[in-house]
């Protein structure tokens, strides 16, 4: 599975704070962290090391630990994690070979890794001042982020055709049997995860373009879901598309009153 | 306010996307650019002084209006927003490596965090925050992404160049640091 698209910011910090319980004091929820690299630089911080200096042997030890106490994570989250296990016991394992000559500074085992963590603590840095940047745009409202004033003029949920919905959406296949496509099958996509991203994008940007959104989908399989997904809003009067004009792109928006409540069973 | 400072107001009120310079040049033959440029500086003055609920903004290479901080909740109550969401670690994290490592594939990505990156970038590209720019040639033909024109304004840079620096984030990670010891 891959990562959720949307969540809620967790107060990281609170979360990652160490709760008095058994062993070592700490336990920590491996889903707390984004993957296994930002799981190392904790324990590298926690451990208060030098980043170019990793003492792998005890590392390994504490990371392997974090491993065995897993409770929810998923395969595939797992296999990121195994992966960087796999890696430390290699290095581990090179560091111990005997060698007759000493090593160059370019040629620690370790370097591998450390590159990766550099970078990766260089751009979780970055992520930090991007949020700050974030928190302050989100409170200035430009008039690009406009939807339409809610209330009063609310359109009827059938404003639109059915006929004018789906020429849209051939006119958008059209375009897309026009590309010159080399096609590698992708997952299959479900109509219920489908519906529940679309609701969770609608209530986020309150009105989507239907045609860039489905420019947006990489197959023509799960644009042809997400179109069944609007029809459906449409009809369950959970959402109201409308074109302003013929030829012209639809939006599609949460009607009023199912804002606060809309969700698909 | 000078006439051109009003002209300038008028053009910057009626576009929805940032009005570069170059726009303004090509609407107002003849004024020099220059001009240009201190009337838009001395209107966004005036509407950083005095009591004024929106002011002039500059991102994406333009100018536009918005709405000061302190009205947020008013504007949403009006437009009956409850929040506006933020992106996830995980959005922001694919956000950044995207930003700073452009032109990249999807699999760089995930190698830069560790982690597969697929829902994320498609997440960001449902936002409009990263555009495909096409296809790397390599086995598989990967697609490429970059930054688009919206993700400047949704985080209210001039350019690319308004990323954090190298310095800026070497002295996080000091801070960090010190935090620890």
């Amino acid at each position: 599975m891959p990562e959720p698209a949307f969540e809620i910011p967790p107060a990281e910090e609170a979360a990652r704070a160490p709760s008095a319980g058994a062993g070592d004091g700490y336990q920590v929820r491996l889903g707390v962290f984004e993957g296994p690299l930002d799981l190392l630089l904790f324990l590298i911080r926690k451990k208060r090391i030098d980043i170019h200096d990793i003492p792998i042997a005890a590392i390994t030890r504490d990371y392997l630990g974090y491993l065995e106490r897993k409770t929810e994570i998923d395969l595939d989250r797992e296999a990121e994690f195994l992966f960087i296990a796999a890696l430390l016991i290699y290095i581990k394992s090179q560091m111990l070979l005997p060698r007759e000559t000493d090593l160059a500074e370019g040629e620690d085992p370790r370097r591998i890794l450390v590159d990766r963590l550099v970078e990766y603590q260089k751009v979780k840095a970055a992520c930090a001042l991007l949020r700050e940047k974030e928190d302050a745009q989100i409170l200035q409202w430009k008039r690009d982020f406009l939807p339409p004033l809610p209330g009063g003029g609310e359109p009827e949920p059938v404003e639109l055709a059915l006929f004018d919905l789906a020429e849209s959406f051939f006119l958008l296949m059209k375009r897309r049997a026009a590309e010159t496509t080399r096609t590698i099958r992708g997952r299959d996509v479900s109509v219920e995860a489908k519906m529940k991203e679309l609701v969770g994008l609608l209530r986020e940007r309150h009105m989507i373009d239907f045609l860039e959104y489905f420019e947006a989908h990489a197959s023509l399989e799960e644009a042809l879901i997400s179109f069944f997904c609007v029809l459906e809003l449409v009809k369950s009067r959970q959402a109201a598309a409308r074109q302003d004009e013929l030829f012209r792109t639809i939006r599609v928006w949460l009607r009023k009153d199912a804002r606060g409540t809309a969700a698909h069973e | 306010m000078s006439d051109l400072e009003n002209l300038v107001e008028a053009l910057i009120f009626v576009s929805q996307e940032p009005v570069t310079l170059e726009r303004l040049q090509a609407v107002l033959e003849g004024v020099p650019a220059a001009d240009i440029r201190a009337a838009v500086d001395a209107l966004a003055a005036g509407y950083e002084e005095g009591g004024r609920g929106i002011h002039i903004v500059r991102a994406g290479g333009g100018w536009l209006f918005a709405t000061k901080p302190a009205h947020d909740r008013e504007v949403r109550r009006l437009l009956q927003i409850e929040r506006r969401s933020r992106l996830s670690p995980a959005g922001l994290e694919t956000l950044a490596a995207i930003a700073y490592r452009q032109p990249v594939t999807q699999s760089e990505v995930s190698a830069i965090r560790g982690v597969d990156s697929t829902g994320a970038l498609k997440t960001l590209l449902e936002k409009k925050l990263v555009k495909i720019v096409g296809r790397k040639k390599a086995p598989g033909s990967p697609l490429v992404y970059r930054t688009s024109d919206e993700f400047l304004l949704y985080l209210g840079l001039d350019s690319l160049d308004e990323l954090p620096s190298e310095e800026e984030i070497a002295r996080i990670l000091e801070e960090e640091k010190a935090a620890d010891a």
